[in-house]
């Protein structure tokens, strides 16, 4: 109980001595979280936008014409290669009978055409964006097949996008968290500074390591933690008046970016807990390493 | 506690001695003053004891425990049972006299109670619980030797080190500061003082170490000291 009460006097003095550096500290960090939390947001979002438009994309492979040939064994061959998500038959009439339907009144051009042309073919759905090229590649490469048809240009563009998004969402994660650590690191490190005779001075009266160190831990482990309150708050004032506007100017994309309050609120905790473990990171490193030079006897 | 060099010496970078093969053993409630002249080895001395400094050569072995082989854990734990009043004070700027010396019993989690009369205890010791709630800024320098005399007592240490503790005081303090550390010696603690006051040492008479560029010249029970 005396430690804690020590612990907390101390810390709320440290906080106090050095208001205007904590200041800038949290503001500091509080901004970078801002930008880690709506960066990590967007690239939710158009991940999920993306992963929607994945899974719309699809592979048409048609089948050599041979009445010999075991539609079903060919399907399984299908369905084992590893970029096939699901695999849907169509036999011919099927076929023929979608594309009446989509032609509408033009229908009546096919019976020109005499016998149904159109052999079976599969309809081949992929888990990624990425994996069409391959699988493309691998069906030609079958024999039972006779042509496969795809929307290559637009795999391409989205799996381009789907790459720079996540590595965008990396690289701004990494620049996030090193300015956030080194803003932290260097106020513990001035107040550690600050301190270095009164640290020497408990150590030599027989306060131990962790003794000392606690409020300085503390003490960052606040500043990012308010930070990312603060960043946390920014993001909640931010994101529902945007989602708001996509939704009366965009409304094809409002079915697809994220509504639900409630998971904007746990992002928000999550980016709490992620600044305050930040925060408690960094101070125990430059304590550590502070105390360690200033205890170690000569 | 009891206190053993053998064959210490300690050079500091890059060949600085500040202590040559010094081989002393000091028994537990012991009084003893370490004299010489400035740079002799005093505060080394002291510093060794109080694993401020480690050894180059040799052994110093305090209540049993070899300093070089003590773990950087069991350091704060040791030194509570070391009370130490150095050249500088050594206080804590931020804190006042009273929180000075209850953060010492504070850094051993001894209930708010015990801190409370404890520390109004060796306040009164030394006289100032009317400063009590002054910060070390506040107080002369004889106030603030006296701060670190009652914080080096609140733990009530078996071995207490004083690194010129009248360096800096007129003789009235000086004669008072003495009194208590009689008075802890009395108690059965064992004090080790590093002094160059020739009044001081030749007026009580205790066992002398003397040292000189780093070598114990002379070690004389009911000493006196010529400077």
């Amino acid at each position: 109980m005396t430690t804690l009460r020590y612990v907390l006097r101390d810390t709320l003095r440290l906080v106090i001595h050095h208001w205007v550096l904590g200041m800038l500290t949290l503001i500091t960090a509080g901004v970078m979280l801002w930008v880690l939390g709506v960066t990590t947001l967007l690239s939710l979002n158009l991940q999920t936008l993306l992963s929607q438009l994945e899974s719309e994309l699809a592979v048409q492979a048609y089948l050599v014409k041979d009445n010999t040939l075991d539609v079903e064994a060919v399907a399984r061959k299908i369905q084992a290669l590893e970029y096939v998500y699901t695999v849907k038959a169509f036999s011919p009439a099927d076929s023929l009978a979608k594309l009446q339907q989509k032609m509408g009144s033009q229908s009546r051009a096919l019976e020109m055409l005499g016998d149904n042309p159109i052999p079976w073919n599969f309809e081949i759905h992929v888990n990624s964006a990425t994996d069409v090229e391959p699988l493309v590649q691998a069906l030609k490469s079958m024999p039972e097949v006779d042509d496969v048809v795809y929307a290559g240009l637009v795999v391409k563009r989205i799996s381009a996008l789907s790459r720079v998004s996540s590595r965008g969402a990396w690289v701004m994660f990494v620049l996030a968290v090193i300015i956030t650590a080194l803003v932290v690191y260097n106020t513990i490190h001035i107040s550690l500074y600050s301190r270095r005779e009164e640290i020497g001075a408990m150590y030599l009266v027989g306060a131990t390591r962790a003794y000392i160190a606690t409020p300085f831990i503390l003490e960052g482990t606040l500043l990012a933690f308010f930070g990312a309150l603060l960043a946390g708050g920014g993001i909640i004032g931010a994101y529902f008046p945007g989602v708001e506007m996509i939704r009366e100017n965009l409304p094809l994309l409002a079915n697809v970016i994220i509504t639900d309050k409630m998971v904007i609120w746990r992002f928000c905790g999550l980016l709490a807990g992620f600044g305050a473990t930040l925060g408690w990171v960094c101070s125990y490193l430059v304590v550590s390493r502070f105390i360690n030079s200033i205890t170690r006897p000569e | 506690m009891n206190i053993n060099f053998s064959g210490v010496s300690k050079i500091f970078h890059p060949d600085i001695a500040a202590l040559v093969d010094v081989s002393v053993n000091i028994e537990q409630g012991e009084f003893v003053y370490v004299v010489g002249q400035t740079g002799s080895g005093k505060s080394t001395f002291l510093k060794l004891i109080t694993r401020e400094l480690l050894p180059t050569r040799g052994v110093v072995s305090v209540g049993g425990h070899d300093m070089k082989r003590m773990k950087a854990s069991d350091v704060p734990y040791y030194r509570r049972d070391v009370g130490l009043v150095a050249q500088d004070f050594r206080l804590i700027p931020s804190l006042t006299v009273y929180e000075n010396i209850a953060f010492v019993m504070e850094a051993m989690s001894v209930p708010k109670r015990i801190v409370a009369e404890r520390a109004k205890d060796v306040i009164n010791q030394v006289g100032l619980w009317r400063r009590k709630s002054m910060r070390p800024a506040q107080l002369s320098g004889g106030e603030q030797q006296r701060v670190a005399i009652a914080r080096a007592l609140a733990n009530s240490p078996s071995l207490f080190i004083a690194d010129e503790p009248t360096g800096n005081l007129d003789f009235h303090t000086s004669a008072d500061v003495m009194k208590i550390l009689f008075t802890i010696n009395a108690a059965g603690v064992t004090v080790v003082m590093s002094t160059h006051n020739q009044a001081i040492v030749n007026a009580s008479r205790q066992r002398v170490l003397e040292l000189d560029g780093g070598r114990l010249i002379r070690d004389e029970k009911g000493g006196t000291y010529s400077g």
